[in-house]
């Protein structure tokens, strides 16, 4: 199935970029990320089985569907920590499957990634979090990581907590120190896995509030897989949701509202059965009770 | 049947670990960093894993030296020659129990340590966060802990032995009432630094590398959750004891054994 860009310059009514606005400022508005038929199989079963989606540039995307679909497995296979069986990766222009170790390091320089868990260096402070790669890809003075590393805390509102160890850290400043970090070197992309989940309701708004000022800000293109719908459908420029191996449905927050899909209304609106079924596949019911005549 | 299919499983997934134990050295060993960042790495993991097992080694070779003057003094009083019980602590400590005593112990006390460390690295996604920083974890995280072990093990083994013989000394000389110069003096005449004190020196270096190679492998490759690095920092210990002991025979027939 093939996921299209070109309908997903509207951007949801709450966002901050302006609907169209990439296109009239005559910025690159060419897929930053491109899957093409890509299949991956792990111990045996088939996570993807050619799927096929393009990510635009400068926009936030959302990945959605049901736990265990692969989702995080797909930012895996776009950060190049997975190969896939078959199938193209396109990141910035470069086949990653393809990359030289030394290649693709270099352009995991232009990524940043937020875990689900932060995964703070927990031997680091949230000040040296924060500098940890500057101080590794770049040569700047002491000074000028200390100032960088203060604006990056103070853009998610922690500079007040530099001095704190991860350990010291709520869920959600976890995240948002672990934020800091992924754009300590100012990257063209970032990925955020499952960044909703865990989070009480201020929290989350504060992590939306960031997702979007920093797509809005600093013209990033933003990858976010997620299963919160709501929370996703509301920022997101452009969203698709897997299942299966597959790409179910994708479009734009109101073109997915308005999915014919069966199962893309499922994962939507929650509900317990469905096309996808609320029963795990089990031998008829009469079996298990010994009665005989009945089944499910 | 199904008894000889499990049995084919086990054979492959014990050629498969080692397959990627091979390859895991080799990123390790392939990838060199800068000097400048290497080396406050390599120092920092030298403190954990050296100095903090200082404490453990000294003690062991302590009360290990005292029982082998004791017990030494004990048989060869037999035979009157209690005065060679220097020669034979000394030439014990050196050809074997340094060596052997103190990788057992650096397994136990670093060796899981480190396991559980990088275990619970990859479980919170560090190692993962890492790499997608484009920093490769096998540089900045498993070659300077690996170095450290390398490094660490021979200089405790000489701890060891240097305090076991003092231990010696103690019970054999202070207590026992074995005349000093004779303690000393065989030692000297019979210890040869080629043979006995070199030979330690060989084994304590293999050792070093296998016990570290083993710990930091089992950490990077523990299957991600507390009871995969509980189960990795068994098999870390488990193993590198075997490791050691076998080793041990195998290097000590190839220095020692007249064929």
């Amino acid at each position: 199935m093939y996921a299209h860009i070109e309908g997903c310059s509207r951007p949801p009514e709450a966002g901050p970029v302006i609907p169209g606005r990439l296109l009239e400022t005559g910025m690159d508005t060419s897929p930053y990320i491109e899957l093409e038929d890509v299949v991956f199989t792990r111990s045996g079963r088939r996570i993807f089985d050619g799927v096929s989606l393009r990510i635009p540039r400068g926009k936030i995307t959302a990945i959605m569907g049901p736990s265990g679909t692969g989702k995080t497995t797909l930012l895996r296979l776009i950060g190049g920590q997975l190969r896939p069986d078959s199938g193209t990766i396109t990141v910035a222009g470069e086949n990653v499957p393809r990359l030289k170790r030394k290649a693709l390091y270099r352009l995991r320089e232009k990524m940043g990634m937020l875990f689900q868990s932060g995964a703070l260096f927990t031997d680091l402070s949230v000040f040296e979090n924060v500098a940890f790669p500057l101080r590794v890809h770049t040569a700047l003075p002491e000074d000028m990581i200390r100032d960088i590393v203060l604006m990056k805390l103070e853009a998610v509102g922690l500079r007040g907590a530099r001095e704190l160890m991860p350990a010291e850290l709520s869920g959600g400043m976890t995240r948002r120190v672990a934020l800091a970090r992924s754009i300590a070197l100012d990257p063209e992309l970032i990925m955020y896995d499952e960044p909703f989940t865990g989070q009480d309701p201020i929290a989350m708004g504060v992590l939306i509030k960031l997702i979007r000022d920093l797509n809005s800000s600093m013209g990033l293109t933003s990858v976010m897989v997620s299963h919160d719908v709501q929370e996703s459908l509301s920022i997101c420029h452009y969203a698709c949701i897997v299942a299966d191996g597959q790409v179910i449905g994708d479009g734009t927050p109101e073109e997915l509202r308005a999915h014919p899909s069966e199962r893309v209304q499922q994962f939507l609106h929650g509900h317990p059965d469905g096309p996808v079924p609320f029963h795990y596949p089990a031998a008829e019911a009469g079996q298990d009770w010994g009665i005989t005549g009945s089944s499910r | 049947m199904e008894k000889l299919a499990a049995l084919g499983r086990l054979g492959l997934e014990i050629i498969a670990s080692l397959g990627r134990s091979g390859r895991f050295l080799a990123g390790v060993l392939g990838g060199v960093s800068k000097p400048s960042v290497a080396f406050p790495l390599l120092v920092k993991q030298l403190y954990s894993i050296g100095v903090l097992s200082l404490a453990i080694i000294v003690v062991s070779g302590l009360f290990i030296g005292m029982v082998l003057g004791l017990q030494g003094y004990t048989i060869l009083s037999d035979y009157g020659s209690e005065a060679a019980v220097g020669q034979m602590i000394a030439l014990t400590l050196v050809r074997e129990l340094g060596p052997v005593v103190t990788a057992l112990l650096f397994a136990g006390r670093a060796g899981s340590a480190l396991t559980a460390e990088i275990g619970l690295m990859k479980t919170t996604e560090q190692l993962s966060s890492m790499e997608m920083m484009g920093v490769d974890p096998l540089r900045r995280v498993i070659a300077p802990r690996l170095w450290a072990g390398f490094i660490a093990v021979p200089v405790l083994a000489a701890v060891f032995s240097v305090v076991g013989i003092w231990g010696g000394m103690l019970v054999g000389v202070e207590w026992l009432g074995v005349f000093e110069g004779s303690f000393w003096g065989n030692m000297q005449a019979s210890v040869s630094f080629t043979s006995d004190v070199l030979n330690g020196v060989i084994k304590s270096v293999v050792f070093g590398f296998v016990c570290s190679w083993i710990a930091v492998y089992q950490g990077y490759d523990c299957v991600p959750t507390s009871e995969g690095i509980s189960s990795a920092t068994t098999k870390t210990v488990v193993y590198s004891s075997l490791a050691v002991l076998g080793l041990d025979f195998v290097l000590t027939a190839v220095m020692f054994g007249d064929f």
